[in-house]
């Protein structure tokens, strides 16, 4: 006595069982793509080939993104907008912001005064984790989060960022073709 | 020009360097062929995998690799200098010296069999050997020890279980894949490739018309022996890690993906030869009798590899579709269908060609034209042929699936299903509903 009923095929599945419908149809599933690949046409969406082609073209990132960081610069006079205040050291959970201000004797109102300004920014982006509380806490919208991604480089000391590359950004190779 | 002048006119330079016309005709030329050949076959090993990455890719709507050279044309070559900078990994309790040949066994017994292959007529051929088909059969199951010895001295398990998989397959295999070219050699009475080829020739037809049975089997059984999906047990990555060359690194790695991807080519090469009509294709011997015979030769070398390329293209498709069978399936399909198959496609070819020569000149029907190479049909001779290669081929399935029919319920679905309980109380075991 059989304990499950198991259907009986019909005639007709029987028939393409044998005639290997189903694997005729895979087939022109498969041949399908790769002609639509080919032509760049497809049924279903319009276009053959789904994927992003990354180096070629650029890939358009969330709008909250975070990625390398920047000290902007006031866009007239080219001063950088960093007043050396080291909230964002501060509020950094991982410590990799390190702020080294230096004094400069300027004169306010005819009489000399001592003023604070940034000589050299540390940013260790190795152990940044793209939080972004740095950029909430400039008071000045000097330190910022890029949307540029490509961070990579052949060694670790080449993830430390010092004040120049955060102002000028760091040279990567573009591809076009 | 060498390609519209005379044959004579290399013949002619190397006679002026001295050599003696024994040194030229069997020594010289032989080796000319025999570079030619090799250079042909690497290259075409190393665009099969170019070729095999891109239609993989087109199938599943990506574009493959494009960095390398115009759409990634330079890529074999690249990835070539990759792996011979690599380095050559032993491992540490390994067979040292099995290891380091197992290799080359595969490399050499695939590229063997290239030499008794007829690219084409004349000159394209380097031996025209009167037990062609019987070398190829022969050298290209040589191949199968080279996969055994990696696996057995690599020292690991999925090695091992890969060389047993494989050595299992392929004894399940080799079989099918003899047994299905005995109905194409009825018909063309030799075992000389290039004698397969001049039969096809004589007759006019390709014998995929007159067997599309045996052509179907031998594809079939050659994907087997190939290692390919979806009979690709012995490297299955999703349990065995890589199979056989799971240890393998570097040079020697890209040795046994060579071998592999010239052991597809040789049998596409074999079906070309054996059911594709080899260099044939209408209108291209008018060259030959215009005068212009090496371009004559070259065309028909062209016609060849295009043919084999379009069975490598099968060889893509199916891997891209299909998906694994499993061990037991593997075993099911070698020996309850495709041996019995064959063996049926060999009785049948032999009852056409028995009911073609009774048919000869009973009641005005003339069937055979000439008997002087073998059998020279007429067209009615080749329409009964072809009807009944064509209806062999259900009455084959027909037969087959009716004797397997019962077998089934051996199968592990059927245990699985049985195991389930139905309409039995709960608490007891299952043991009790067999019953």
């Amino acid at each position: 006595m059989p304990l499950v009923k198991t259907p009986k095929p019909t005639f007709a599945q029987k028939l393409k069982r044998f005639f290997m419908i189903d694997l005729i149809r895979g087939m022109g599933l498969t041949l399908k793509y790769n002609v639509g690949a080919l032509t760049d046409k497809d049924a279903v969406a319009g276009k053959g080939i789904y994927t992003e082609q990354y180096p070629k073209v650029r890939p358009d990132v969330a709008p909250r993104f975070h990625g390398a960081p920047r000290l902007n610069m006031d866009p007239e006079t080219h001063d950088t907008l960093c007043i050396a205040c080291n909230l964002c050291a501060i509020a950094c959970p991982e410590d990799c912001i390190d702020v080294i201000p230096m004094d400069v004797e300027i004169v306010v109102a005819g009489k000399p005064r001592r003023k604070k300004v940034l000589d050299e920014f540390i940013f260790d982006t190795s152990r940044c984790m793209f939080c972004a509380l740095c950029q909430e806490a400039c008071p000045t919208s000097c330190l910022e989060l890029t949307q540029d991604f490509e961070l990579a480089t052949y060694s670790r000391a080449g993830f430390v960022w010092n004040r120049e590359m955060l102002e000028q950004g760091r040279e990567t190779v573009k591809y076009t073709s | 020009m060498f390609l519209f002048g005379p044959i004579d006119v290399l013949n002619d330079l190397l006679l002026k360097t001295g050599l003696s016309e024994d040194w030229i005709k069997f020594f010289v030329w032989p080796l000319i062929q025999i570079g030619l050949v090799v250079t042909l076959v690497a290259l075409w090993v190393a665009y099969a995998t170019y070729l095999e990455r891109k239609i993989s890719a087109f199938m599943q709507a990506r574009l493959g690799p494009m960095r390398v050279g115009p759409w990634g044309l330079l890529q074999p070559i690249a990835d070539g200098l990759k792996l011979l900078t690599k380095e050559d990994f032993i491992p540490e309790n390994a067979d040292r010296w099995i290891f380091f040949f197992a290799p080359y066994i595969a490399v050499a017994s695939a590229f063997i069999v290239f030499s008794v292959i007829p690219f084409g007529p004349d000159w394209a051929v380097i031996a025209d050997v009167n037990i062609g088909l019987l070398l190829v059969l022969a050298v290209s199951s040589v191949g199968v020890l080279a996969l055994i010895l990696a696996g057995w001295s690599s020292n690991s398990k999925y090695a091992l279980l890969g060389g047993l998989r494989s050595s299992a397959q392929m004894v399940s295999y080799e079989v099918a894949m003899g047994l299905s070219l005995i109905g194409a050699l009825m018909f063309a009475r030799t075992l000389s490739m290039s004698g397969i080829v001049a039969a096809q020739g004589s007759d006019s037809i390709w014998y995929i018309v007159y067997q599309p049975a045996g052509f179907l089997l031998f594809l079939i059984s050659g994907i087997a022996e190939n290692n390919r999906a979806p009979f690709d047990l012995p490297e299955a990555e999703s349990e065995l890690v890589a199979g056989f060359h799971t240890e393998y690194s570097g040079m020697r790695w890209s040795l046994f993906f060579m071998a592999e991807y010239a052991a597809m080519v040789v049998v596409a090469a074999v079906a070309t030869t054996v059911y594709l009509g080899g260099w044939y294709f209408p209108f291209v011997n008018r060259l030959q009798t215009s005068g212009h015979h090496n371009l004559y030769v070259v065309v028909s070398l062209l016609v060849f590899l295009v043919k084999a390329s379009i069975i490598l293209y099968i060889y893509f498709w199916l891997r891209w579709t299909l998906p694994r069978f499993r061990y037991d399936q593997l075993m099911d399909i070698g020996w309850k269908w495709l041996i019995p198959s064959a063996l049926i496609n060999i009785v049948l070819s032999a009852f056409a060609i028995f009911v073609v020569q009774a048919l000869n000149g009973w009641r005005g029907i003339t069937t055979i034209d000439t008997l002087d190479r073998g059998l020279n049909m007429t067209k009615s001779g080749k329409g009964i042929m072809i009807a009944f290669g064509i209806v062999g081929v259900f009455i084959t399935a027909a037969l087959l699936a009716r004797i397997n029919w019962r077998s089934r319920d051996f199968n592990l679905k059927v245990q699985r299903r049985n195991i389930k309980l139905v309409n039995v109380p709960k608490g007891k075991p299952a043991v009790q509903a067999e019953s």
